[in-house]
């Protein structure tokens, strides 16, 4: 009986390995698909859920791997599912948000240079905003901020932490409602406030925002409006201006509209959505509007790549021409038939602050031939030795990039 | 039994790929864990409110087990009985469920066709197959639902709308905002049938 049992189980699990044909459908747009009209898009594109278990590390797409002469990749730490927005704290342990699998994780290093992780934190809904401020380690999940005092002294032993969920009063939604935690040099936290859909009329004084407050969580400020979704920023490293990766909207077209790159020169000008993405006025907002309205992209980062986490390179162990330049994670694209981003990109900026160029810097997650990726990178940090973390969601590890003559 | 098993697991691992391994493994866990006395002895429930397991992807079973695990998913007695299995584990029997054949529960109750019509034309208005795929097979994360059982269908829709079950996206919530309780009543009935 066991044994038909295990004779059946085989051979349907070979069959099960012949692929499926995926019929597109023709119908009238329900309310989920609301901005989707039009665009041509296959419509069974649906997002790619990461993987949860443990991918052994020998698994992991580390020959894939291609940077720019004289850079070299490691594996800085694995077998951390959903691993993606990184803090380092005052010694050196790397702290690492999820979404999916709701677990903040700790990663510390063993004196033989290997490095060890701990599950710090689980249970949490979305817990993506990650920062260290005067050794507490701040978390936001879905309408929840927490505060773990002398966090690196208790590893072992987090505890609950502080319920500041009350003082920050964040929206409630949990579509877009991840957030992205930054320090500012003015001791402020910094984050954003996605929009609860993909395009609709919402309160632009409540969402698509970037927002700071101080780390007691009062004296809310708008920093940006008009930003659709934000998960990363950071702060010019010269200047102290705001800049911040901002996410276009789902099913306008394959090469429309772009990502962008938003950089925030008076706290509380207009970014533009749900109107414009730079000149393109989205035919799916609310109203039309005069793109000129509103603050123009510092740069576009190309349609559907979801450029999430972004550092300022202010290490110094990355050539000269690096300095002051961010670095950029597109976690990859699902609302295109052929993907794009699943890379590390350079924005390249001037002595004024302007782009002058996007170039690939991490590669190879891509493959085009087959249509399929490897790995999709989410979050850069630089730690203080100026070596680049790099944690890649997918397959759950922290890839560590040096240099070297 | 699990004598003859581990005999049988020995002599055809070499020559069974990966997948089937697997497979062989989760037989042995469910077996030992007992999860066949909930959801049947081949993966098709005859309980009420628990749902058929058979034929539903590798990659559903596996994230929703996870989700359980940690507490992310509330749904009794789930929780509790997946604590403590390993990721490895999880994916054997993930791989042992989507091996056994789909089909519907001996107890499925007959077909209403005003419901059944109902139904369709609710999930062709909705676009169900565009995920779910036309026959409702699923992929990926996204389950099967063909000749699942009506009773969890409607309580795990009723869910999703009223926000109770998080999954590993938040599709299925935007998918059943706001739908009322007897659309949810001809979907789940719908899907049964087929
Ligand atoms: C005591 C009865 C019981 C046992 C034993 C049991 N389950 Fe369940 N299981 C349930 C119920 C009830 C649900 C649905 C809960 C809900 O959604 O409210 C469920 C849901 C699930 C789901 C989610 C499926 C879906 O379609 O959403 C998976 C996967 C699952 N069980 C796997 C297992 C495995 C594997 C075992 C053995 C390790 C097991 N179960 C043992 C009762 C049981
Ligand atoms: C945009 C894609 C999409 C559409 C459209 C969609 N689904 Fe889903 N559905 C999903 C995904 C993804 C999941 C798994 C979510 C999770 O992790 O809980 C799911 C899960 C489900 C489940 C849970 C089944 C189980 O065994 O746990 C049911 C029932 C379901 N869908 C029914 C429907 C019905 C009925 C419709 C049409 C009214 C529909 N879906 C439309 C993507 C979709």
């Amino acid at each position: 009986m066991i044994r038909q049992k295990i004779i059946a189980a085989g051979l349907l699990a070979a069959l099960a390995c012949l692929p499926g044909l995926a019929q597109a459908q023709q119908a009238a747009p329900p309310a989920w698909a609301i901005g989707r009209e039009g665009s041509g898009m296959a419509a069974t594109l649906a997002p790619h859920a990461p993987r949860l278990t443990v991918t052994p590390r020998d698994q992991l797409p580390l020959a894939a791997i291609r940077l720019p002469p004289g850079f070299h990749a490691e594996i800085y730490a694995h077998g951390i599912p959903g691993a993606r927005m990184m803090a380092e704290g005052p010694n050196g342990t790397v702290f690492v948000g999820t979404r999916t699998i709701g677990r903040v994780y700790a990663i510390t290093r063993n004196a033989d240079g290997t490095t060890r992780t701990r599950t710090l934190l689980q249970g949490l809904t979305q817990p993506n905003g990650i920062a260290v401020l005067n050794g507490s380690l701040y978390v936001i999940a879905i309408n929840k901020v927490l505060r773990f005092d002398n966090i690196e002294q208790n590893l072992d032993n987090p505890g609950s932490g502080v319920d500041m969920t009350a003082a920050f009063g964040l929206p409630p939604e949990e579509h877009h409602g991840w957030k992205f935690l930054a320090l500012g040099p003015d001791g402020r936290l910094y984050t954003n406030v996605g929009v609860p859909c993909n395009i609709c009329d919402f309160n632009r004084d409540t969402h698509a925002l970037l927002v700071s407050f101080k780390p007691d969580g009062s004296d809310r400020r708008i920093e940006a409006r008009g930003v659709r979704n934000s998960v990363g920023m950071d702060h010019h490293p010269v200047t102290g201006e705001l800049w911040a990766t901002n996410n276009g909207r789902d099913w306008a077209g394959n090469d429309i509209p772009n990502d962008t790159l938003v950089r925030v020169r008076r706290s509380g000008e207009d970014h533009g959505f749900p109107y414009c993405v730079g000149n393109w006025a989205d035919p799916g907002a609310p109203a039309q509007r005069n793109c000129s309205e509103f603050q123009q992209p510092a740069a576009l980062l190309g349609p559907h790549v979801a450029a999430l986490g972004m550092r300022f390179y202010d290490g110094t162990m990355f050539p000269e021409a690096y300095r002051n330049q961010i670095f950029i994670a597109r976690r990859g694209s699902w609302n295109r038939e052929r993907l794009n981003g699943y890379d590390v990109m350079v924005a390249k900026l001037d002595g004024q602050g302007n782009v002058t160029g996007i170039e690939p810097f991490l590669q190879g997650f891509r493959d085009e031939a087959n249509n399929r990726f490897l790995g999709r990178p989410v979050d850069v940090q630089v730690m203080r030795d100026g070596s680049l973390l790099v944690a890649e969601e997918q397959y759950g590890a922290v890839y560590r990039i040096t240099w070297r003559q | 039994m699990t004598r003859v098993w581990l005999l049988a697991a020995a002599l055809c691992a070499a020559a069974l790929p990966a997948a089937a391994q697997d497979a062989i493994r989760g037989a042995a866990l469910a077996e030992a864990r007992g999860c066949g006395g909930c959801h049947g002895p081949a993966g098709r429930s005859a309980v009420e409110l628990v749902p058929s397991l058979a034929g539903q992807p590798a990659e559903f079973i596996t994230l929703q087990m996870i989700l359980l695990r940690e507490g992310l998913r509330q749904a009794p007695p789930m929780n509790q009985l997946a604590q403590g299995l390993e990721d490895q584990q999880v994916e054997d029997l993930a791989a042992y469920y989507a091996s056994l054949p789909a089909g519907p529960a001996e107890d499925r109750a007959a077909r209403d066709a005003a419901l059944y019509a109902r139904g369709q034309a609710l999930s062709a208005q909705m676009n169900c197959g565009v995920c779910h795929l036309p026959d409702f097979s699923g992929r990926n994360q996204i389950p099967h639902l063909a000749g699942q059982r009506e009773d969890f269908l409607r309580h795990t829709l009723a869910q999703y709308r009223d926000s109770q079950r998080r999954g590993t996206d938040t599709n299925m919530n935007a998918v059943m905002y706001n739908v009322p309780d007897d659309a949810i009543a001809a979907l789940a009935h719908f899907m049964a049938q087929q």
